[in-house]
């Protein structure tokens, strides 16, 4: 237990420095809109834990699975976005997706062989639920469009490489670290809905 | 149709939107970039020679102004004269500016967020320190700093380096072209050495001024090398062999000597002055190496994240890239001849 406190205070350490709040528009790369919409998901760790966890869950499920949420999560995220961005409505406060991550994040650390439907209906979920808080930033902003392909296309790369990375793990200690990994983003999807009353 | 057919062609509808979405957008950001170029050059406390050089779209000049927060006065009127001619032609104004406190004014290109290009800023002053940096259509400010190191100057041309090949698809589509041909990992590391070497070598030669290609020959060449690469990619699908698949590297460093005129276009096109090209040359290519070793990196990491999820990509869609390459190779070639040729601007 001890040691698991300890990873979270690490972790902790190490994102805290990084962290925007939790309604900042897309980061600023100066490369115009598609390479901020890039560099978005890499820079924002509300958006890009989930991706990780959700990346990993499929993975460990096989490269059935892996192939399912490489399709999914890009996709729905684009959705969510262009809903966000049409409807007007707020989104679900920080604290819902925070709790989302902690549960995808313990899914992970705990290797729970979930069905594949049930890997892909909650990685559409997911999907939408960030896009849409994205899509409702970017509202207004010049260059949306652009902005939501980066991430979309974002997306893609990062669940392409750690799904198919998680897909091939056959070692007991490599199947260990990610579940390890798991366990850290639900530890910070802890801290992170502890921080969202903050405010 | 099996549920596993319908679960692969639903994969791949969403494959190839996702694709055409990222052409699209890798489209939107082809635009040639020619930068703009603003010098100050104190000559007197408080009192600056201005050169503004902006790149022209036909007869018209690219609505850019620069403004500065602080207190100026125009001391002398503002002298207008175009350069070049086709797509090389610039219009250059200089004035004569006053500004007793430059130093931590705020500078703004007014309309460069409407652009696609770049904008160069040069600030020499009387003590002999020289401000260098880089204005983006997403960054149009820049707060004039007190005093620039050697750092954050090397740090302003790495990142218009990286930016300069990100932006510049023909250069990326050619290295793309390359990663396609190329058929094991020892190839492929001297495929890339080979085009790097040969791109620095004419960088540095255009770039301090030993040669000075003609704009429309070379973009037209340049798109010429990747259409090219499009029936030797096809004759990999069909097994076939030829000199360009057997000894890609060759192939590499001869384009490569073409692509390194074209990079050099986004230093020369700025008008830099003699004393900051070789801190320019150096660290702008280093930002294009990072740039391309990069992109290079992400393919090769992303094809072998394909084969672990076993995706089993349809012959059309599996093709899509070279198709991409050829495509987009011939469109340019055709493009850029017609410029050449004065059929179109």
């Amino acid at each position: 237990m001890n040691a698991r406190w300890w990873r979270a205070g690490v972790a902790l350490a190490l994102t805290l420095p990084g962290a925007t709040p939790a309604a900042a528009h897309l980061m600023n790369s100066g490369f115009g809109p598609f390479y901020d919409g890039l560099a978005h998901p890499l820079l924002s760790p509300e958006d890009l834990l989930p991706a990780i966890a959700i990346a990993l869950l499929a993975g460990l499920r096989g490269a059935r699975a892996g192939r399912l949420a490489l399709a999914t999560l890009p996709l729905a995220w684009l959705a969510g976005m262009v809903a966000g961005w049409t409807m007007g409505l707020p989104p679900l406060p920080p604290r819902f997706n925070a709790m989302l991550t902690v549960a995808v994040g313990a899914l992970v650390a705990s290797d729970q062989r979930l069905p594949l439907a049930a890997v892909t209906a909650l990685t559409a979920a997911l999907g939408a639920l960030h896009g849409y808080a994205n899509g409702y930033d970017l509202a207004g902003a010049s260059g949306a469009l652009l902005g939501m392909l980066g991430i979309a296309s974002s997306l893609f790369a990062v669940v392409s490489l750690l799904a198919g990375q998680a897909a091939v793990v056959q070692a007991e200690w490599a199947r260990l670290a990610v579940r390890i990994s798991g366990s850290w983003i639900a530890a910070i999807g802890m801290l992170m809905f502890g921080w969202s009353f903050r405010t | 149709m099996t549920r596993r057919r319908r679960g692969a062609g639903w994969l791949i509808s969403a494959c190839v939107c996702l694709c055409a979405l990222i052409g699209c957008a890798v489209t939107a950001l082809a635009d040639e970039i020619r930068p703009a170029y603003l010098e100050l050059r104190e000559t007197a406390p408080g009192e600056f020679n201005v050169l503004w050089q902006t790149p022209m779209v036909g007869e018209v000049r690219l609505a850019l102004e620069p403004e500065f927060s602080g207190e100026t006065a125009l001391l002398a009127p503002v002298i207008s004269q175009t350069n070049g001619t086709g797509p090389a032609q610039t219009s250059i104004q200089t004035w004569r500016l006053g500004a007793p406190q430059l130093r931590g004014q705020t500078l703004r290109i007014r309309g460069l967020e409407n652009t696609v290009t770049d904008v160069l800023t040069r600030i020499q002053f009387l003590d002999g320190t020289v401000a260098i940096n880089v204005l983006q259509p997403s960054a149009p400010t820049l707060v004039i700093p007190e005093r620039q190191t050697a750092l954050m100057l090397a740090r302003n041309y790495i990142v218009f380096g990286i930016q300069h090949i990100w932006f510049g698809a023909d250069h990326l589509l050619f290295v793309l072209g390359l990663l396609l041909i190329v058929g094991d990992r020892w190839t492929l590391v001297k495929t890339i050495t080979s085009f790097t070497v040969a791109h620095s070598i004419t960088l540095a030669v255009a770039t301090l001024g030993f040669a000075h290609p003609a704009v429309e020959p070379l973009n037209a060449a340049i798109a010429l090398s990747i259409l090219f690469l499009g029936p030797e990619i096809a004759r990999t699908w069909r097994g076939e062999t030829s000199l360009t698949i057997s000894r890609p590297w060759l192939i590499a460093f001869l384009f490569g000597l073409l692509h390194g005129f074209g990079f050099a276009g986004a230093l020369t096109g700025a008008g830099l002055p003699r004393p900051d090209l070789a801190v320019a040359l150096l660290t702008f290519n280093i930002g294009v190496e990072i740039g391309q070793i990069a992109f290079v990196l992400l393919v090769v990491a992303l094809e072998r994240s394909f084969r672990q999820l076993e995706i089993s990509w349809p012959a059309a869609l599996a093709r899509a890239p070279g198709y991409l390459v050829g495509g987009a190779g011939a469109f340019w070639t055709f493009q850029r001849a017609a410029i050449l040729l004065g059929v179109m601007q």
